[in-house]
């Protein structure tokens, strides 16, 4: 099976492709954003001021849900089916349909709908994942028609370690492959790793999916985002990150790949920058392009999200000594590590605010066109009038510092629960803190900075 | 013994001249004189994606304008045209696996090539190995300069060179003798550089300062005290998102006590010229491929193109008025499939095997007159160096808009034959 994984990583990796952001940055280097920054950074910073003198079980009231009326949703597998049968089309559209990404529904669907859109939804709302996957559906079906059974147990003592690795081969390809919007390159890409997968869950069942699959692994992060769930036949709904504190506490594997969502989404957001493309020796008005920086891009991944898990253990340690505690590294990093993941959705939601705005209108432009319903125009105007470009810039400044906010507060919660009284927790929180403060800082910043690629 | 069909001048400007009669023949007629109703297959190579997308995304425009109305005055040769878009995510070894991909892949006639410089240049060399016909349009002096091939063109936009040549005499003439340069430090700063220099010399003006601006740099007031006090005018070609920034520093350091201002579109291309920051512009000149903003003289040809691509009077999208076009360069493609169209019926294209014969076909083309197919105005083509020259425009931000105040003369671009690409073998 490591050989079948092993070939997967190898393949994706390989693919040959281009997927870059609108990168109409000159406006927002006409806005004040180094006040802004200073701004963002100081309400995270009060906040946590604020927790330390406020009661110790504010945050957890904080995060307290309402129940909804009980509601019944579609069975998951038909929902699923429906998705499995739609991506199968898209694969072929990829391979027999127009040549150009921005009119060709599997590029679209998949960086425009699901990547930017779906997983952004799934971290708001919840896990709608379950409903959109598209290998259960199909597994169920064909439980149900010939009586299949999968044959093998997942090997429990692998973790969630494959779907880490896999998660990284997605997110390499997303940022180190030459043309990952070329639809014919995506098809095959899409199209193998769905063949694969529904094959790796057919023969070890279900397990597969949460234990060895990186985008459900994922979509499983992001879902424990969301503010509603469903638990008991009720419906519960609460202030984002609030079924993070309901939730057990991760295994290793899960809780590193928490913060590899955070490590390289901020990567995404460095590889454009002047800064990055100075470091490389590249030219930022004159881009070489994709192909010309594919090992760098796979080293800065691998080396941001290392550099990540290393200074968050590292202000982990700090706290804990701090209040001469001596609880493992891996106990703290698997507490912790999903504090990290309101910062990363946030990121995520942040990051792609203007793709979503521009790309998502060749979405609706295809559908017109499609449903033939007349013609969308696509129009880059808003990133090149400074009204638009400084709403756009606020709210997703807003959004990043919304999201340290929140996971100060989840942190704060989290070391309450786990150390008893508010000064220990917030002695031993210090160093997490700061590091908040300094991401937040960070993360506004990818946001202002120049961008080349 | 030639195994190509060798098209004569003359019936390389007749089929140039010819598209506008076609227009009035009733649509069921337009192809009917094919020998085959099988569509000429262009392919387009886009920036779709990367740094060059906004480029792209009126290029596209233009193109598909271009082909609607060549389809619908009869196609090419009785045949339609049908454009096959691969995007080349603005990347040189991209571009030229889309070349590549053209040939072998999608069967492509020719192919229609993008912008940026650096692209084309990656893709020119693949092409000519596949003897794929390579019509560019990215204003790049790599194609006169002789560093391509036979089989690439640039048929429908003018070069960097011939177009920094023709500024000078106004430069001189109208704004000042003292001129100070600043510009990015990399190839396309330097083509300004290296051309400027010569030609204000030889108007009798003198270059006092030649500022490279690193092009990672976002703040430029620290560069501002290198301009020497007595410039009296001021050329300045900064690219990229920080050019916004540069003109707003620029203003304050001189409060409007400067020296004249001149620049080239292409550092605004895209970009509303009423930008907040941009009125330190106002009074300053310009050079412009083609008047974004509308002249009371607009030529008939030149408004109905501008209807066609969908554009208003302040050349932004008629859908759109934030949506401001690369005016200044999209008139490239549409020039340049006209080139197509008439080189393959000058040439009786009719399949891949004639591509020889469309390359001689547009190589003896010469005196392109002004009209629908060439709204920019007329040009004049040079097929031993593969490249068109054509007149130029001088505009002046006054109240905000737009105004030409110089067209220059196709004489006035000239520059000397760096190569003679027909001596080449195909």
């Amino acid at each position: 099976m490591s050989r079948i994984w092993l070939g997967v990583v190898i393949m994706i990796l390989t693919a040959g492709a281009t997927w870059a952001h609108a990168s109409d940055s000159g406006f927002v280097l006409l806005l004040p954003t180094s006040i802004y920054i200073a701004a963002g950074g100081a309400t995270v910073a009060l906040t946590v001021v604020l927790l330390a003198i406020l009661p110790g079980g504010i945050a957890h009231g904080i995060f307290r849900p309402m129940l909804l009326r009980p509601i019944a949703g579609p069975p998951t597998w038909v929902t699923s089916l429906v998705v499995s049968g739609i991506l199968l089309w898209l694969v072929w559209r990829g391979l027999a349909g127009p040549r150009d990404p921005m009119a060709n529904p599997l590029t679209l669907s998949v960086w425009i709908v699901f990547w930017i859109a779906l997983v952004s939804l799934q971290g708001l709302f919840g896990d709608l994942w379950r409903y959109l996957n598209p290998w259960t559906g199909a597994a169920a079906l064909i439980g149900r028609i010939t009586g299949w059974r999968a044959p093998l147990r997942y090997p429990r003592a692998l973790g969630h370690w494959p779907g880490v690795l896999s998660f990284l081969a997605f997110a390499g390809f997303l940022l180190a492959d030459p043309a990952p919007a070329d639809p014919a390159r995506l098809a095959w890409a899409v199209g193998g790793y769905w063949a694969i997968t529904m094959t790796a869950v057919l023969l070890f069942g279900a397990a597969w999916l949460v234990r060895a699959e990186g985008l459900t692994l994922l979509m499983r992060c992001y879902g424990r985002m969301g503010m509603l769930a469903r638990a008991r036949g009720r419906v519960s709904l609460g202030v984002p990150g609030w079924r993070i504190l309901a939730a057990p506490v991760p295994s290793l594997g899960l809780a590193i790949l928490m913060l590899l969502l955070l490590g390289s989404g901020s990567f995404d957001g460095v590889n454009e920058t002047f800064l990055w493309l100075d470091l490389l020796g590249l030219n930022p008005l004159e881009f070489p392009g994709r192909s010309a920086v594919v090992q760098p891009n796979l080293v800065g991944l691998i080396l941001a999200n290392a550099a990540l898990v290393a200074i968050f253990a590292g202000f982990l340690w700090l706290g804990d000594r701090m209040v001469g505690a001596h609880t493992p590294l891996r106990v703290l990093i698997c507490r912790y590590a999903p504090t990290m993941l309101p910062i990363a959705l946030a990121y995520h939601i942040a990051h792609y605010l203007t793709s979503f705005l521009l790309d998502g209108q060749y979405v609706l432009a295809w559908l017109a066109e499609t449903l033939g319903v007349g013609h969308v125009h696509v129009s880059a105007g808003f990133l090149n009038t400074l009204g638009p470009v400084r709403v756009t810039w606020m709210t997703q400044a807003g959004v990043v510092v919304a999201g340290h906010v929140i996971a100060i507060l989840l942190a704060h919660a989290i070391a309450v629960r786990a150390g008893g009284d508010t000064r220990r927790a917030v002695i031993s929180q210090g160093p997490l803190a700061l590091f908040m403060v300094a991401y937040t800082v960070f993360g506004l910043w990818l946001l202002a900075a120049p961008r080349g690629a | 013994m030639t195994m190509f069909k060798t098209p004569t001048r003359r019936g390389a400007l007749k089929t140039l001249a010819g598209g506008v009669a076609a227009a009035g023949l009733p649509l069921s007629a337009r192809y009917t004189h094919a020998q085959s109703a099988a569509p000429i297959r262009i392919g387009f190579q886009q920036h779709r994606t990367g740094i060059g997308a906004s480029y792209g995304r009126w290029y596209g425009r233009a193109t598909d304008a271009a082909v609607q109305k060549i389809n619908e005055e009869g196609g090419i040769n009785g045949r339609p045209v049908e454009i096959i878009t691969e995007d080349d995510g603005t990347d040189p070894k991209r571009g030229a696996e889309v070349v590549e991909k053209f040939a072998n892949q999608h069967d492509c006639d020719v192919v229609l090539g993008p912008l940026f410089s650096n692209v084309v240049t990656g893709s020119a060399p693949r092409a000519g190995e596949l003897k794929m016909p390579y019509f560019v349009v990215s204003e790049g002096t790599h194609v006169s300069s002789g560093a391509l091939n036979r089989y690439t063109l640039q048929p429908g936009i003018t070069d960097v060179k011939s177009q920094v040549i023709a500024m000078a005499p106004f430069i001189t003439d109208t704004l000042g003798k003292k001129v100070t340069m600043i510009f990015p430090d990399y190839g396309f700063g330097y083509d300004h550089r290296d051309a400027l220099g010569p030609a204000i010399e030889a108007q009798g003006g003198e270059i006092l300062a030649k500022i490279a601006i690193p092009p990672s740099e976002t703040s430029f007031t620290r560069y501002f005290p290198k301009i020497p006090r007595d410039t009296e005018v001021l050329y300045h070609v900064m690219v990229g998102p920080a050019v916004l920034t540069f003109v707003k520093e620029l203003g304050e350091f001189f409060s409007g006590r400067g020296p004249e201002l001149f620049g080239f579109i292409d550092s605004l291309e895209a970009v509303a010229i009423d930008s907040p920051s941009l009125e330190f512009l106002e009074g300053s000149h310009f050079w412009e491929g083609m008047c974004r903003h509308q002249q009371p003289d607009e030529s008939q040809h030149a408004t109905t193109y501008r209807a066609a691509v969908g554009v208003d009077e302040r050349g932004a999208s008629v859908n759109d008025p934030a949506d401001v076009s690369t005016y200044g360069h999209m008139f490239g493609c549409w020039e340049t499939l006209h080139v197509i169209k008439a080189g393959m019926e000058a040439a009786d294209y009719s399949g891949p095997e004639d591509r020889a014969a469309l390359i001689e076909a547009v190589e003896a083309m010469d005196e392109i007159p002004e009209s629908l197919d060439h709204p920019q105005g007329a040009k004049r083509f040079n097929g031993k160096t593969h490249q068109v020259f054509g007149r130029q425009f001088i505009t002046q931000l006054q109240d905000g808009y737009l105004n030409r105040v110089r067209t220059t003369s196709i004489d006035e671009s000239f520059y000397p034959d760096q190569v003679d690409y027909t001596l080449r073998p195909f």
